[in-house]
């Protein structure tokens, strides 16, 4: 019925484009602060020093690549799954000029040194109150869109959706407690390990409600839009979802064993973290059982290939987690190299893939053209994925050796080796890891460029264009 | 049917996801806070410690530096007795961080005189040739001490007029080696952690010339940045002429002088290795 | 067993009956269709 003129698809369009001028932001930095660490004369204080910089990499990473695009794509799906026109589109523009404020607010006052030094809740309240206004009316216009659908059953995309919305508002208002001392300075309600745990309560299920939710959603979408063939079991869907959203909540102390923390609480957090592989695989089979009988697109379909590359990643992702989460193997592994290597595996592999498969998708039906080169696609798609490989497994390499080198005693019980002797081994392996990111950052300009190329001088294509 | 109602689908997705956090995250307040876990040697912060502590968190040192020692051998020997929670009641935010790209801090207050600091903040390289630490020596500048009063106001931490007058002049770097100081010594692990030197006291390696190389690597690079290349002396006294028994100088590396800022280097080097250190200098004395 | 471990059991069990209780209503085999409907009718062009 001619909807595709009926959607509020501009506000899309504007989102795509910031989340990826954020997304370079933040890849850039990466790679500036691996080299820091590398070739400590990188640093130039007060402004340029790894401890102010490597919070802005995060921020613009987690909130400017990945939210930015996540509200791009809820616009674009809750629309279409709902057969409505969004809520409000004015608000949505309002959104998207509030949304690149706030982001480049973040990175202004956090290279000016205004951190409340929580991991990935550093920015000061005055700008974390523009966060919630932000999430408000980026939260209203969605349920509004959903309560007045034309679609009477929601599909599991938008259970997703929605439980990101209500996830990330009460992760995000609790661990923001906190004391104002001025403008640019508060402290933390909580104090010790109340605030470690309220802290990575937050930390890890920013995880599942900012890395985790919306990417499935994105997921279940459009890797059935991309193949032709519907989702294998959208039933197998729930059951994983009520599951996911159910365990989450318990594991962020996992981020805490051996800590003053309580035991049973870094218990149940273990517990957790491991029964947590189940709703995990469950999307994990849920894709892979979607291909049957359609493995030949992962050759054919560049977009298949993104997305179960993408959802693989998020499949050794989930059981990497969970052996970390386990008290003797943290015991070993915490604090070294291993964590980056594994954190990276998840937002360079399966966050940043579906992300890039979904940009494939949406663009040429946003701009009416066909994608402008396959063959840069491919090149894009190997270099992500190479890049995102040298740099995770030198990072679990590096990560094993010096745990190894940091537990090692000799036959009195005295330590082996001096901090600095297992440091100064980690050197080779951060320079690898900066080759990893600039070739990650490589993809990027090829991505950029095809985006670029596609919207000036793409073949125009009808609009359910299939690649 | 919950497919079809998302207002009831939203308010049991909340439900939901508020059961684990009631359990993990809101009880615990409960049991944190009991009263059997605090521990009365534990102080607030001084205003200086404050401002060092406000320093550090501005400079996100905290994405390099954990403060929280685990209960786990290696731990506990390269940083100190673990930590408890009573001594972590007055951090707001807390500082325990997440990777160990540096040393553990939540006891370095003590295990170095303030000179070491004041030069390795400036410097980091100076004193650890390969370290990758920024150098903040921009941080000898004076410290802004208009909020000082308030801060400590909000946190509940005691504090005179005067204390607050006797921050004029200071540095921010004055500020962050106050706060270094501070860290993990209220209670006093150090003296409970001594070593004792068990067994007779005899160089094992006396007149033995084949291992002072080895002794010389070990003293370059655990010993000079305080005491010299040559044993002339910096932030330490010089060992160059020192006419104290091999035992006592065996004693002093192993056990450490927490009253002189000397740490300990038992549990780091083992026996063995403080020997062959201990050997290097009294050669060097003897020659 | 002390009275923490007996109410650890039992929140365990009461759990997992409300997990059967999910898969149950969400398998029932006359509901098949209408469960999973969502994810023909999403593949309708839009």
């Amino acid at each position: 019925m001619g909807q595709q003129e009926g959607y509020a698809d501009d506000v899309v369009k504007g989102f795509i484009i910031w989340s990826i001028v954020w997304g370079l932001v933040a890849v850039l930095l990466g790679v500036l602060i691996s080299l820091q660490l590398a070739w400590p004369q990188l640093n130039f204080p007060p402004y340029f020093t790894y401890g102010r910089l490597r919070p802005i990499h995060t921020n613009a990473g987690i909130f400017g690549w990945g939210i930015g695009s996540f509200m791009a794509f809820f616009f674009y799906i809750t629309q279409r799954l709902t057969r409505t026109r969004l809520w409000s589109p004015k608000l949505a523009r309002f959104q998207l000029c509030l949304f690149n404020v706030v982001i480049a607010l973040a990175a202004i006052t956090l290279a000016m040194g205004m951190n409340r030094s929580k991991e990935y809740a550093e920015l000061e309240w005055p700008v974390a109150l523009l966060v919630v206004v932000l999430w408000v009316i980026f939260s209203v216009n969605i349920i509004m869109t959903i309560v007045k659908r034309r679609e009477e059953q929601m599909y599991i995309s938008l259970w997703y959706i929605m439980a990101a919305l209500v996830g990330v508002a009460v992760l995000y208002l609790v661990n923001n407690v906190g004391i104002p001392i001025s403008l640019t300075k508060s402290y933390s309600a909580y104090a010790g390990a109340n605030d470690a745990n309220v802290q990575w309560w937050y930390g890890h299920n920013a995880v599942a409600m900012v890395l985790t939710a919306p990417p499935l959603a994105l997921f279940y979408y459009f890797l059935p839009k991309s193949t032709g063939v519907p989702i294998y079991s959208h039933r197998m869907g729930v059951i994983a979802f009520w599951s996911l959203i159910f365990m989450y909540l318990w594991t962020g102390a996992h981020h805490l064993l051996w800590t003053p923390v309580p035991d049973w609480v870094q218990t149940l957090a273990m517990a957790f973290s491991i029964m947590l592989i189940a709703p995990s695989w469950g999307a994990v089979f849920n894709g892979y059982f979607s291909m049957n009988g359609q493995w030949h697109q992962m050759r054919d379909n560049y977009l298949v290939k993104f997305l179960i590359f993408g959802i693989t990643f998020y499949g050794l992702q989930t059981l990497q987690g969970p052996s970390q989460a386990v008290r003797t193997f943290s015991g070993f592994i915490h604090y070294t190299d291993w964590v980056p290597g594994h954190v990276h595996m998840g937002t360079l592999g399966w966050v940043s893939l579906v992300l890039f498969a979904s940009i494939y998708y949406i663009f040429p039906r946003l701009y009416g053209r066909e994608i402008y080169s396959v063959g840069m696609v491919n090149l894009h798609f190997w270099l992500a994925v190479i890049g995102q490989l040298i740099f995770s497994i030198s990072m679990w390499i590096a990560g094993v050796q010096q745990a190894a080198m940091l537990h090692a005693t000799n036959p009195d019980g005295s330590l082996h080796y001096s901090f600095m002797e297992t440091m100064i081994e980690l050197y080779p392996y951060w320079h690898a890891r900066a080759f990893g990111g600039v070739i990650y950052f490589a993809s990027l300009l090829v991505f950029i460029y095809n985006l670029i190329k596609t919207a000036t001088s793409g073949k125009p294509a009808p609009v359910a264009a299939r690649p | 049917m919950l497919e079809k109602k998302p207002i009831i689908f939203l308010l049991l997705a909340t439900a939901t996801i508020l059961i684990g956090t009631m359990i993990t995250m809101v009880a615990p307040f409960k049991w944190i806070n009991d009263p059997k876990l605090k521990i009365a040697e534990v102080k607030p912060y001084t205003p200086l410690q404050l401002e060092g502590r406000d320093i550090y968190i501005r400079e996100g040192c905290n994405n390099c530096h954990t403060q929280t020692v685990r209960p786990l051998l290696a731990d506990v020997e390269r940083y100190g007795d673990y930590s408890k929670v009573g001594e972590f009641v007055y951090d707001q935010p807390f500082l325990w961080g997440s990777r160990r790209t540096g040393p553990d801090l939540a006891r370095i207050g003590g295990k170095y005189p303030d000179a070491w600091h004041y030069k390795h903040m400036a410097d980091p390289q100076s004193m650890v040739p390969r370290s990758n630490m920024p150098k903040y020596a921009f941080l000898q500048r004076p410290l802004d001490t208009a909020l000082t009063s308030r801060k400590m106001k909000a946190l509940h931490f005691p504090y005179t007029p005067a204390d607050i007058e006797a921050l004029k002049g200071k540095t921010e770097l004055d500020a962050m080696v106050a706060y270094m100081q501070k860290l993990g010594s209220d209670i006093p692990w150090r003296k409970a952690a001594q070593a004792a030197v068990i067994g007779e006291l005899k160089n094992p390696y006396q007149e033995d010339k084949t291992v002072l190389a080895e002794g010389k690597a070990i003293y370059d690079k655990e010993c000079a940045q305080c005491h010299g290349k040559e044993l002339q002396g910096e932030i330490g006294p010089s060992l160059a002429d020192i006419d104290k028994p091999d035992a006592e100088v065996f004693r002093i590396t192993y056990g450490g002088l927490p009253a002189g800022g000397m740490p300990a280097f038992g549990d780091a080097l083992g026996k063995d290795k403080v020997w062959k250190v201990v050997n290097y200098i009294k050669y060097h004395q003897r020659r | 067993m002390d009275v923490a471990s007996i109410y650890y059991l039992g929140v365990t069990f009461l759990l997992f009956a409300l997990f059967a209780v999910i898969v149950g209503r969400t398998y029932n085999r006359r509901d098949r269709e209408k469960k999973e409907a969502p994810k023909y009718r999403m593949m309708d062009e839009d």
